[in-house]
């Protein structure tokens, strides 16, 4: 006999008396319990990750660094660059919040599962769009700082008057994109930690349905 | 009105709960991960009953939803619910007596079933409840043609695993 038929008639056996049967009460009790379903870890992960970028940017505006750059009067690059920061963040966190919403466990598995990876794409995208702005944003200001901050043009002048104005410049080019590289390093690092743990189960069984389209 | 609504989902999963029993006993492999896989189904059916509109069967609607929760949305407590709910609980193989070599035969299957991947347990699962491949391929959401097609590698790999 094929080995499905088999289990087949074991499975459907007693199928009344084998199981344990839960009152009334005790479905009650269990439907005021919370989930612990990964949709709601993904949620709230997600919505730190948009907290704690907004955070750095507001807990940077009160900085020694910051107040100095007040003073360069560069407000006619900044403003321009902070807005386009908080549209995207507008943007970012309206799709993602309508992704989140389409998450449905009605769904057939495959479509729940291309939601979910969906909604925390936009929170991928996100981050990266952070990386890259912040990166930017710091070859910007370092631009500001070597055009109008006086210690900076005093450091420049030093420099070129010992013939190593070249050398000046490179090494702070190069300490800046060294600082940035460890930062952003370490920054992927943690999230790739994140994603190994929540998502780990679910690519699997994603690439296992895709695996099966071919 | 949300109380009728919470008092018919009772009635009705006290009903058909045996789908969500028969989920748990495919995906997990003891009393503690059944239970706390049942609550975890139930509080989905739950969130998930207001859009249930009616158009198909209470049950195969439940079939989704257990299934999407054992395969994707269920993450394992770290605390687990206390076990005292079950009592007495426990997997069998059935009462009426089999041949030595069937019930021998059965326990191999049983445990080959639990090395399958999520996935294919989904299909067996779906095979073992009757359900036609137009079904399972709906509650998957494959093909009906690749539904059958993974099937008999599922019954392949079965053979595999009890005649090596």
């Amino acid at each position: 006999m094929d080995e499905l038929e088999l289990l087949k008639k074991d499975w459907k056996k007693d199928e009344d008396t084998k199981y344990p049967k839960l009152s009334y009460n005790e479905i009650y009790k269990m439907i005021l319990k919370k989930s612990s379903s990964i949709v709601k870890w993904i949620f709230i992960i997600s919505i730190l990750e948009f907290a704690l970028w907004t955070l750095i940017s507001f807990a940077f505006k009160n900085t020694d660094y910051n107040k100095r750059f007040e003073s360069y009067h560069a407000e006619n690059i900044m403003i321009p660059f902070l807005i386009l920061g908080y549209i995207i963040l507008a943007y970012f966190f309206y799709k993602f919040y309508m992704n989140y919403r389409t998450i449905s466990a009605t769904d057939s598995a495959k479509i729940l599962m291309e939601n979910i990876l969906k909604t925390r794409r936009t929170v991928k995208h996100y981050v990266g769009f952070n990386l890259i702005y912040m990166a930017v944003s710091a070859f910007v200001a370092l631009g500001i700082q070597f055009d109008r901050d006086e210690d900076m043009i005093s450091l420049v002048e030093k420099a070129s008057a010992n013939g190593e104005a070249f050398k000046f410049y490179a090494i702070t080019i190069v300490l800046t994109l060294v600082f940035l590289a460890v930062f952003i390093a370490v920054i992927l690092g943690f999230y790739y930690l994140i994603y190994g743990i929540l998502l780990k189960r679910l690519n699997k069984n994603y690439k296992e349905l895709k695996k099966l389209e071919v | 009105m949300n109380k009728e609504l919470e008092h018919n989902f009772i009635e009705e999963l006290e009903k058909n709960q045996n789908i969500v029993h028969k989920v748990c006993r495919i995906y997990t492999n003891n009393q503690e991960a059944h239970n706390d896989l049942f609550q975890e189904i139930t509080i989905q059916l739950w969130k998930a009953y207001p859009k249930f509109r009616g158009d198909s069967k209470f049950s195969t609607w439940m079939y989704r939803v257990g299934l999407n929760t054992a395969i994707t949305l269920y993450r394992k407590r770290k605390r687990s619910i206390k076990t005292e709910e079950f009592d007495a609980f426990q997997y069998k193989i059935s009462s009426e007596p089999y041949d030595d070599t069937e019930e021998e035969q059965l326990k191999l299957l049983y445990k080959a079933v639990h090395q399958l991947n999520d996935i294919e347990k989904a299909l067996v699962f779906l095979y073992l409840e009757d359900k036609n491949y137009k079904e399972i391929s709906e509650t998957i959401g494959i093909s009906e043609v690749n539904a059958r097609v993974k099937m008999n590698r599922v019954k392949n790999k079965l053979r595999t695993i009890l005649n090596p």
